[in-house]
């Protein structure tokens, strides 16, 4: 029996509709409505984007909750199963993991001569690509997502480095600002809430 | 966990101008190929080098030889990187 037969058979579920909601407030709703979940009961949560979907079940996954979605019409439904997790997980997140994370705040690294800073940040992002431990998340936002989109001069390290299991995020809202939203081509779409929390869970945040 | 490496061949300059005019110049010609920081095994130095995978071997080199000759570039080597 799967967990969502289970579901059907013996939970009732906590509704939330959050169609119409832009990123990232699903993801503010759901954190703010399962704290008053009981173990092993149901969160469901109507969206209306394919974002909203994926930013819901990373939101889960990292807190070890089973999640699963289907289509409703047009738009989705994300189910989310509360579970008790064991203590020193849930308090310390990161505390053995050891991981670093890169953040892109630009497309050019440093200050001063843009031309250089272009090349500069080619350099390093192939360098990225030369290390023998890899970090584990590189964020982009503001004029960095400039490096995850269409046109991008490092797009070719960027792939290498997803394809190794680097996880890759950009700013939903610099996208949308710099009408870049369908220009992405490696990695996936986040927002602020995610953006601090995986620097908050880095051992180490390097910025370029 | 790291990145596999491929064979590579790697063009260095006496500056950094000089680079950025090869880079130019070989790309606008179709060479496929990019700028990195010169590889540690080849220089302890800071400095940026063009780099083609072993691939594009031969559009380089004819690059070199001709539409590229006039360029100012100082050494080439093989690396896996």
């Amino acid at each position: 029996m799967s967990a969502s037969d289970f579901y059907n058979m013996t939970m009732q579920e906590q509704k939330l509709d959050c169609l119409g909601m832009g990123c990232p407030m699903p993801v503010v709703k759901a954190k703010q409505a399962l704290p008053q979940l009981a173990d092993g009961e149901w969160l469901s949560i109507d969206v209306d984007g394919e974002t909203q979907v994926q930013n819901l079940t990373r939101m889960a996954q990292n807190r070890g909750y089973y999640v699963e979605h289907e289509p409703l019409g047009e738009n989705f439904t994300v189910r989310i199963q509360k579970k008790e997790q064991p203590a020193a997980e849930a308090e310390q997140p990161a505390a053995d993991s050891g991981h670093t994370v890169i953040v892109f705040g630009s497309d050019v690294m440093g200050q001063g001569n843009e031309e250089l800073g272009h090349i500069l940040m080619k350099a390093f992002c192939f360098s990225v690509t030369q290390m023998d431990v890899l970090p584990r998340r590189m964020i982009f936002y503001n004029d960095g997502v400039k490096l995850t989109t269409k046109g991008s001069p490092v797009l070719e390290d960027l792939r290498n480095l997803a394809e190794a299991g680097v996880e890759i995020f950009s700013c939903g809202t610099c996208l949308k600002y710099l009408n870049l939203e369908d220009a992405v081509e490696v990695g996936a779409v986040s927002n602020m809430y995610e953006i601090l929390e995986m620097q908050m869970q880095a051992a180490k945040v390097i910025k370029p | 966990m790291a990145i596999k490496k491929q064979e590579s061949i790697v063009i260095t300059f006496p500056t950094t101008t000089a680079a950025m005019a090869f880079e130019s110049t070989a790309q606008a010609a179709g060479v496929q190929g990019r700028l990195i920081p010169v590889p540690r095994e080849i220089s302890a130095s800071c400095g940026m080098a063009w780099m083609s995978r072993q691939t594009a071997e031969k559009e380089l080199t004819d690059f070199l030889n001709g539409e590229g000759a006039a360029l100012e570039y100082m050494g080439r080597y093989e690396l896996m990187l």
